[in-house]
This record gives C-alpha cells, structure tokens and sequence, in this order.
C-alpha cells in the first residue's frame, strides 16, 4: 500500500516536483514494512526458538539436562546470517539472490560447525536402533520390556493416521459431491444440522463415544480411533469440499454426459480432477490431526493395547525426563517430522482453503 | 505427484504395505493346549519381581506339566502400565474391568480390593488358601488383615514396607546440628516430644542455611502416604463398628494449616503437587533436599546416589524418623503399605490363583524384598541368609511397624484420598486457606461419597 | 462413447444417495448424533466404573453441580467446584479469544498482507506451527519453556535482562494456558482473515487511496467491513472449541485445580490416563452442559449470520 504524502510539496516552475513526491513516498514506504517486519519478526521468534531449541537439545544435550548454551551460540551464529541475508534479498537484483541464499546457508554451516561441532553427536537417537531406551539408563522396571522399539509406534500412528485420512477424504468428497450436485428433499436441514454440527466441538462427546465403541465391541483396536476421527472431522470436511464442489463449473459435467458418460464416470473422470487440491488440503489436515492424535487414542483402550507416536513420547517423557533430556528432544523430532515436512510441502494448498463459499 | 487416481491409491497402498512391515508380528511356537493368562502389574522400578516372580511361577508349572507328559502349557500374557502411581493404575484397571477385559492376576495396592470386590472384578481366595495351607501358613497373620473384605480374603500380600521421613544427616550437620542433637531425634520423635511443626522449623534452618535447596519433599500425586501424617493430627479415617470411612474436620484443618505452615516457613516448596516423580527422588537423592518423606525401598537408590556401603555408612548419613505427633504429647504414626496380588474372577482363575501362590513362597519373595527393600511375608524368610545378610534396611525399619497401621479395604478409599489430596494441592499452592481448604474437601467428600463417609467434627 | 451404453439416470437414483452420502450419513449418526443422545440418557443415570446404566432416571448428577435453594438468585446455588471451574471456563474462554483468537489473528493477517507475499507468506507458516505440530510435542516444548528452574528457557531469556527466575506453572497458570492455546487459536483465525483480505478487489484500494486515505482508515473503510462475517465465525466458532477445549490444558498444566475448566472437570473424572476415576455419569452431566451451550450458540450463529448463500441451488437438477 502507498501512502499519499501528506505534507505540501513544493512546486518547481513546471508544476509539483513529482520525482521529489516519487521518492518520499518510496522512502516511506520502505519505512513501514521494515517497521511491519521488525514486529512481525518480534512475535515470531518466541514461537520458533523453542522448535529450535529442540533441535539442538536433541543433537547436543548428554545424559544429565538440558542447558542452552548451544542454542544461544547457535542464534548468534544463526541470526545474523538471515539478518544479513534478509537485508541482501531486498537489494540484490533476482540473479544473485539464490547465490546469497547458497552463501549464507555455507556460511551457517561452516560457523556452526566451528564453534559447536564438539558438542553435536547422534548419540539421543540410539532409541532408533535400541528398544531398551530405559533399562538402559534407569534399570529395569517390568517384567517384560517397559516399551516397545519406536518404529512399533511409528507404524501404528502411520496406519492411523493414512487410514483415517484415506477414508475421510473419501467419504467426504463423495458427499459433498452428492451435496453440492443433487437436489433431494431434505437437502436443506442436512446442510443446516451439518453447519450446526461443524460449530459443534466435538471433544465433549469423549465419554458417550467411549461407550458406543465399546459397546460396538471396537475397544482396544486401531480401527475405534480411525473410524471416531473420520466421523468428527467429516462436518467440517465436506463443506470444505462443497465449496470446491461448487466453484467447478457444471458445463463440464454436462458436457461429458452429453457424450455419453453416465453421472458416476462425469464425478470420477472430469470433475474429480478439478478438486484435487482440496482433497488434498483435508488430506494434509486429517492426516496431521491423525498423527498427533492423544486423547482418543489413550480414551479407547484399557492397559497398553497399542502404541502410538503419542503415547511412546508422553510415556518416555514421563520416566526418562528428568534423567535425558536429549533422548526425550530426539524422540520428539522424529515425531514431528512427519508433520512438518507434510505441512512444508503442502502449505500452499493450505492457505487456499476458505471456509466454503464466503462469497457463494 | 502422481497425476492419478490410481498412481495416488497404488501410492498409498505401498506405504500401507510397508508401515504392516515395518509393524511386524513375532511367531511363536502354540502347544495343543495353551492356557493365557493375563497378568496386570505397573511398571515400577521398585517392583519389577513382582510380576517377574509370577512369569517365573508359570515357567515352573510349565515344567511340572512336561514332566508329567501334559500337552498343557501356561503362556503369560503379559500387561505392563505406565501409570504413575498404585491409584492411577487401579483406576485403569477398573476401566479394563468394566469393559470386560479382566486379567486374571494383578499387581494392585490392598486398599483397593474393596473398589474391585464391590465392581466384581475378583475372585474369593478363602477356599483356595484353606486348601493350600502348605502353601500359605508361613505367612505373616497381620499381613491377612490387608487382603479381608467383609471377613473374606480376596489377594494374597506380596510385600509390605516402612514409611518414614528421611533426614540427610550430611545437610543437618553442616546447618550446625551436633551429631548429639541427631541422635536424640529418633528418641524425641517416639516420644512424643518433637513434632510435625518442629520437623518443618528443622527444614527451614537447613534451607536458611544454606545447606539445602530444598527443605523436605513429599509425594507429588495421591497416594497413600498422608494417612499417616493425617493420623498424626488425630483424624482416624475408618470407623470399623459401622464399617464407613470416616473424616473429623479440625483434624483435617489442623493438617492443612500445618501444611501451609511448612509452605510458609520456607521448607517445602509451593508447588510440590506439580513437580515430577523423577525431580522428586533427584532432590533428595542429589543432595538439594533435606528431607523426604516415602518408603523404605528408595534405600537402594539412595545408596547407589550418595555412593553408601553398608548400613553404618548409610545411617551415619541418612536418618529415619516415624511421622512425629501432629502436637506435643501426641503420638507418632506409622504405615505399611502391602502390595497384593489379587485373582481376577474369571475363568483361569485357579489356575491363576496357584500361580500367585507359588510366586508368593520364600525364595521368590526374598529375591524381591531383598532386592527392592521391601519387608517378607513369610516368617521363615527373616532366616535365610540372604535375607540376614543384604536385608539390614529391613531389620532396622523393624521396630517402626509398632506404630503402623493398615489403610481399610473400603470401596471409596480411593475416591477419599483423592478429594484429600485436592485439599493438599489448594493449601500448598496458597490458592486456599486452611479452613477453606478444609471445607472444600469436606463438602467434596459428602456429595462424592453420600452415605458412605461419616464426618465429625 | 456410444450412445448406446447411456443408461437412463432415475434407475440410479437410490443407489446414488447410497453410495455417494451413505457413509457420510453412517458415520455421522454412529459417532456423532448417537453420543448425544447417549450422553442425554448418562447424565440422567448413576453410571460409574462398571458401565451399568443404574438409577435411571435420576438428577443426582446435577445434585453434585448445584443444589436447589428456594432463596438463591436462581432458585439454585452452585456447588463449591463447579462455581470455580465455570469462572475458570469464562475466564479463559474471554482472554483467549479476545486476545488471541481474534484480535491477534487481525493483526497477524494485516501485517502479513502489508508486507511482500513471500515474507508474508513465511511468517504465516511459522504462525501455522504450533497448530500442526503434534499436540504433546508443543505440550512438552511449553513444560520445557516454562521451566521455574535456571533451565527453563524462559527463564533464561528474562534472567539476562537481571530478574529473578520465576515459576510460571505455579504463579500465572491462567496466563500459561491463555497464551498456550492462543498461539494455536490464533493461526485458524490468521488464514480465515487473511483470504477474506486478499479477495477484496484492488480496485477498492485504489480507489481510497486516490481519495487520500492513509493506512488506518484504509483498514477501518476498506478492510474490516469485508471482514465482518469472517469475524463474527471466527468469534462464535472459536468460542465454542474453547470452551469445551482441554487437550493443551492437561497436557500442559496436568490435572491442576488452578486451570480446572470445566471441560477439564469432566476429562479429569472420567477418562482421563491415570486420573480419571470412571465417574461416566457425572462427567456427561458437565459435558450435557456443554453440549446445550454448544448448539444453542451454534444454532445461534446459523440465525445471525447470512448463511443462504452456502445453500444455494444445486447446479443439475436431476429429479
């Protein structure tokens, strides 16, 4: 946004200076975003650092606690160079920007490398490989082993949350195909009562939902929680697909069925490819809330049944905190991983989700 | 990107695929006739022979069976929980229950046998310890009062133990204590002469001094450790004539007042009901705190942290002391705390229930109360020589047991000390006073409780 | 294609619904319609730890909320626990939205949109964060942060600035759980605001500016009237997640009486690993509470807000 001068300019013979205006304007301009920047970086530091603090707990700390010592000589390291870097991209032209972005990530990793590359070692990671995390340290509490190798959890929590995410995005888009194609009696209140159950927070319904999966018999399985998960995020699923539903222009459709495709081939070969991005933005979210899932995963079953990524990290945090900060830090990144290299790629797809047809 | 339905589904199904893989399912050779049962205990660094003596149990009947050419084989389904205390497991165990998956064998604190029998969970044990005397005579005859519901044995105990609060004698010193002063405490404890509020003024000079970080520490989750400390201020929490759990309200007041007292001075920290169980043991066992009041089995790891050999090194630095009397002239208290093994009402449950008694005879039960410093259940096991040799802890906590009483086998102890323990956590924190505090819990109590509770005042 | 091969649409018509809405329709009633009124029909039992429907019907429950008193304001008076975790409920629903959900997220999509796309765009991510990284690592992240030792990172950061190391968890709960849920809160309302933002026409911008508006009355002219609606949902919806939100509460303050919502009053009695006492009645008599404050207001938002145009007509009419 350009603001307009406020202040009277003066008038050479010919008229008002217009270069003198021009300037000002781009001055104050500069002015205000590096002002917007300075904020917006103030508030986003506190929200990164920890993430980042993590990271170097998990590669730095030793059986003992956590220090932060190496994070603060990381920032300092760190800091300066996207400072630099930042301050370069705005007055670089395009050619030399991705040669300043490979010359500040070299630079980075040179200076990190100097100053901490005796405190980094991998040896918090020893949980991928060793099912023992605890005995180890602490001695053995059970008879049996007290929890079992990561990649246990790591496959459940997968298959939950891929399961899950497949038959939402699936029953979700047929629904709202159905919704926003076809016209039944009805039509109507189940749009309202879905609004209504959109709104509706659905974490209240812990205890009946309980009862119902027990009742069914689905108590200790993986399924309680793939099938509970679909149904509470369906609501706010297929609106989202019924506004992608609408926005596609229905000629196609009834071009293609013109040509003789019956309505089912018309959905599957030529209006389904027009949605993909919203199947896969529910995709990325239900996925995401699959993997990170705890309360019904701990609320569905009795004793240990199952793992998951939830309850291993809840569960080693508990025993092994106080004793290894960094196994605990590791343990905690290779969970988030999933996530966020999921959430990096598709963020795009993300942010263009609006909340189904604002604007109709 | 795959560009198509199907790459996207072929995709998905690799992964799928491989996350089965990765999952795996480990094989194991089936006999004709396999028995599973179901063994529930908690993962607990105090007790991992606990459900250990029990696998080794089945791993002998499995033995007897082969030597008398029997097809039968007993596998032990094994349940290990997490759960941060004896409370929390029980009410897990009750939820198993109350969807049908009751183990046949569990691992449970004794005060709980009340909420199971009432929830139906377990087997009557009466005819089966008749019919195995050999089994079960040896075993100490108060220890049976913790496994008695209405008259009838419902587990068998599978250890017992002494409370006590742990002095650092190293701290007390170098706040200027004499080493005369020290050894006259135990007398003035017993005696009546020394008491709750003299304990937290001792805290706080070791604080003040500089000796200590912290002055005592307690338990930070329910538990139950504060019966007896409650008993030191005069609040019996059964009335066995009426069979119903019992609550006297200037003693419960005059229990948070003392706790807030402890906050206030300095020698407890403010928020002991949120700290960890790990930051717990660390700050007595690292030297930060002066005091800890917990069981006996910690005398391993304490001997272990302060590098201790042998007991006239371990009570030249560490002392013990019962609960002190809640004012002068009082008593002090004492608890002991049997864990138990009770027998799930289920089908396998005398099978179960021989397995529990085999696991409960000497040699398994000394390698677990040697090993943990836990007392026996059987009165031969005080004369086996490992017992004489590694068990001093045991021999000298002895003596405090004269003033330890049992919590009762009521259905609602549970619930009780978890509305105590509310209290706790709103004086401690200073979100309450004491009299507050007190009436909170006491109306909690009525409506949580009803008929079950008497309150006095 | 062959015309031959097009089959006539009505035979299809059943099996459509079937097939397309069906499994919406089966898993919705199972897992969402059928629990409330299961819970209708537990609050009004004495159901506990063995899940026997006992007593029905019975308003005992409620007797544990509040008892009737013929000379109260409103005829009852609220029970001691129940009182605090509804002041605690509000307390905590208000800051957070008002300071977060909302207004932080206005302020984050005004400055993200006023600052080039890419820049915008990277702060948006890292505000997106916290909610897309799994609920118990940003729990553990907090615990971590909010450390009362010299460790915590907290107190590091105001240590270097010569203040004394303080114990949040013990001192300012409500602050940790405001602020905790609110960097999450925030992120929803960020994206919400910021596509309404980015969908008003240029033109309009153009337009102010040549009329000699500056950058505050561009917001107050152009911007927050195409923001009412996006507003008022996120207000209203945003509400209702808080108020029967516990997830963060738990895992971060665990079950401490000083953050005990009542959303966390039911949790902490029923299912809660480890706490939970299997108190099932009771905990759907505080979760029917919620469950009649969350459609009346959800029904509420239906009424107020101009929802015709997400019914509009649906592009072929078959029948």
């Amino acid at each position: 946004m350009v603001d307009v001068p406020t202040q009277t300019f003066r008038t050479t013979e010919t008229g008002p200076d217009w270069d003198r205006l021009a300037a000002t304007s781009r001055r104050d301009r500069r002015l205000k975003i590096s002002a917007l920047t300075v904020f917006l970086v103030a508030v986003s530091i506190p929200i990164v650092l920890p993430y980042f603090w993590m990271v170097m707990i998990a590669f730095t700390a030793r059986t003992g606690g956590a220090d932060a010592d190496t994070l603060w000589t990381a920032c300092a390291i760190l800091v300066p160079v996207t400072l630099a870097y930042v301050v370069g991209y705005q007055a670089l032209s395009a050619r030399y920007r991705t040669l300043g972005l490979i010359a500040a990530i070299l630079i980075a990793g040179a200076l990190l490398w100097f100053f901490l590359g005796d405190d980094l070692h991998l040896n918090n990671f020893r949980f991928m490989i060793n099912p023992n995390i605890v005995e180890d340290i602490r001695g053995a509490a059970t008879a049996g082993g007290q929890f079992p190798w990561v990649w246990t959890a790591f496959g459940n929590s997968l298959i939950l949350a891929g399961t899950q995410t497949v038959i939402v995005v699936t029953v979700s888009t047929l629904a709202a195909y159905y919704l926003s194609r076809f016209s039944f009696r009805g039509r109507s209140a189940f749009l309202q009562s879905l609004l209504v159950l959109q709104a509706f927070p659905a974490i209240t319904l812990v205890i009946p939902i309980f009862l119902i999966v027990f009742w069914v018999g689905l108590l200790n399985t993986l399924y309680a929680p793939i099938l509970v998960l679909t149904a509470l995020e369906l609501p706010f699923f297929i609106f989202i697909m019924k506004g992608f539903f609408d926005a596609v222009p229905w000629d196609i459709e009834m071009s293609a069925m013109t040509d003789g495709a019956s309505r089912r081939q018309a959905f599957w070969m030529v209006v389904l490819p027009q949605v993909r991005i919203g199947m896969i933005a529910i995709g990325v979210f239900s996925f995401i809330k699959g993997w990170e899932e705890y309360i019904f995963v701990t609320a569905l079953r009795t004793g240990n049944s199952y793992w998951v990524m939830s309850t291993y990290l809840y569960y080693v945090r508990e025993d092994v905190m106080g004793v290894d900060y960094g196994m605990v830090a590791a343990v905690s990144l290779l969970y988030v991983m999933p996530s966020l290299v999921l959430y990096l790629f598709c963020q795009k797809y993300l942010t263009q989700m609006t909340i189904g047809g604002v604007k109709g | 990107m795959p560009q198509t339905w199907e790459g996207i589904m072929r995709h998905f199904m690799l992964i799928a695929a491989a996350a089965m893989a990765v999952v795996g399912v480990t094989a194991e050779p089936i006999f004709a006739e396999d028995v599973t049962i179901k063994l529930w205990a908690r993962a607990d660094r105090s007790g991992p022979l606990r459900a250990g003596n029990i696998v080794a149990a089945a791993d002998q009947m499995n033995r007897m069976f082969e030597a008398a050419g029997s097809d039968t084989r007993v596998k032990i389904d094994l349940i290990e929980t997490n759960a941060a205390g004896f409370d929390a497991d029980a009410l897990d165990l009750l939820k198993a229950h109350s969807v049908g998956d009751t183990p046949d064998i569990a691992v449970a604190a004794h005060e709980w046998i009340g909420a199971f029998v009432e929830g139906g969970m377990l087997a009557n044990l009466e005819e089966h310890i008749s019919a195995n005397a050999s089994m079960y005579s040896d075993i100490i005859p108060q220890l049976w009062e913790s496994v008695k519901f209405k008259g009838e044995r419902y587990g068998v105990p599978q250890d017992s133990e002494v409370r006590m609060f742990f002095m650092n004698k190293d701290i007390l010193r170098a706040a200027g204590k004499t080493n005369a002063e020290l050894s006259a405490l135990e007398a003035a404890v017993n005696a009546g002469e020394f008491t709750m509020f003299d304990w937290c003024d001792l805290a706080a000079e070791a604080v003040e001094s500089g000796a200590a970080k912290v002055g005592w520490v307690h338990r930070p989750n329910v538990g139950p450790d504060f019966q007896m400390v409650m008993a030191s201020f005069g609040i019996e929490n059964y009335n066995k004539a009426e069979a119903k759990l019992q609550i006297t309200r200037s003693g419960l007041t005059k229990f948070y007042g003392w706790l807030k007292y402890c906050v206030d001075n300095g020698s407890l920290p403010a928020d002991m009901t949120t700290w960890s169980w790990d930051s717990t043991h660390a700050a007595f066992r690292g030297g930060d705190s002066m005091g800890k009041f917990h069981g006996i089995w910690n005398v391993g790891a304490q001997m272990e942290s302060f590098g201790l050999t042998g007991a006239d090194d371990y009570f030249n630095k560490i002392g013990w002391i019962n609960a002190p009397a809640g004012e002068k002239g009082g008593k002090p208290q004492n608890l002991s705390h049997p864990i138990v093994y009770v027998v799930g009402n289920t089908p396998n449950k005398d099978l179960a229930a021989l397995l529990v008694g085999m696991a409960s005879q000497p040699v398994p039960n000394t390698a677990h109360a040697v090993g943990t410093n836990h007392t026996p259940i059987n009165y031969g096991q005080t004369a086996m020589p490992e017992f004489i040799e590694k068990g001093w802890a045991l021999v000298a906590g002895t003596p405090m047991l004269k003033v330890a009483g049992f919590m009762p086998n009521h259905p609602n102890i549970g619930q009780y000390n978890a509305v105590v323990f509310t209290g706790i956590q709103a004086v401690e924190t200073g979100e309450m006073s004491a009299e507050d505090a007190a009436d909170m819990v006491i109306e909690e109590l009525e409506v949580e409780l009803g008929d079950a509770v008497i309150i006095l005042d | 294609m062959n015309h031959a091969f097009v089959k006539p649409q009505r035979t299809h018509g059943i099996s459509d619904t079937v097939l397309f809405l069906g499994p919406a329709i089966l898993l919705l009633s199972v897992f969402f319609l059928a629990p409330i009124v299961v819970n209708i029909f537990v609050a009004f039992s004495d159901m506990a730890r063995t899940v026997r429907f006992e007593d029905f019907p019975t308003t005992q429950q409620f007797n544990k909320l509040g008892k009737l008193d013929p000379e109260a304001l409103l005829g009852f008076e609220l029970r001691g626990s129940f009182y605090r975790a509804l002041a605690l409920t509000g307390t905590f629903v208000f800051f957070t939205l008002f300071i977060f959900n909302v207004t932080f997220a206005l302020i984050l999509a005004l400055t993200t949109t006023a600052v080039p796309e890419r820049m915008g765009a990277v702060f948006r991510a890292i505000w997106l964060l916290p909610r897309m990284s799994p609920s118990i690592v940003y729990a553990l992240l907090w615990l971590w942060v909010i450390d009362s030792t010299e460790r915590g990172l907290f107190n590091q950061v105001i240590m270097a600035f010569g203040l004394e190391p303080m114990n949040l968890q013990l001192d300012h709960p409500m602050t940790v759980i405001v602020v905790a849920n609110g960097l999450i809160g925030a992120s929803l309302g960020m994206i919400i605001f910021t596509s309404a933002i980015r969908s008003i026409p240029e033109h309009l911008f153009h337009a102010a500016r040549a009329d000699g508006a500056g950058s505050l009355s561009i917001i107050r002219h152009v911007i927050l009237p195409a923001l009412r609606w996006p507003i008022s949902y996120i207000t209203i919806y945003q509400s209702l997640a808080l108020l029967v939100s516990f997830e963060y509460i738990f895992l971060i303050m665990g079950p401490s009486r000083s953050t005990m919502t009542m959303a966390m009053l039911s949790y902490t009695k029923t299912l809660a690993p480890g706490i939970g006492g299997g108190l099932y009645a009771y905990g759907a008599a505080i979760a029917l509470i919620l469950i009649v404050i969350g459609i009346v207001v959800a029904l509420v938002m239906w009424r107020l807000t101009n929802m015709k145009n997400l019914l509009q007509r649906p592009r072929i009419e078959v029948r």
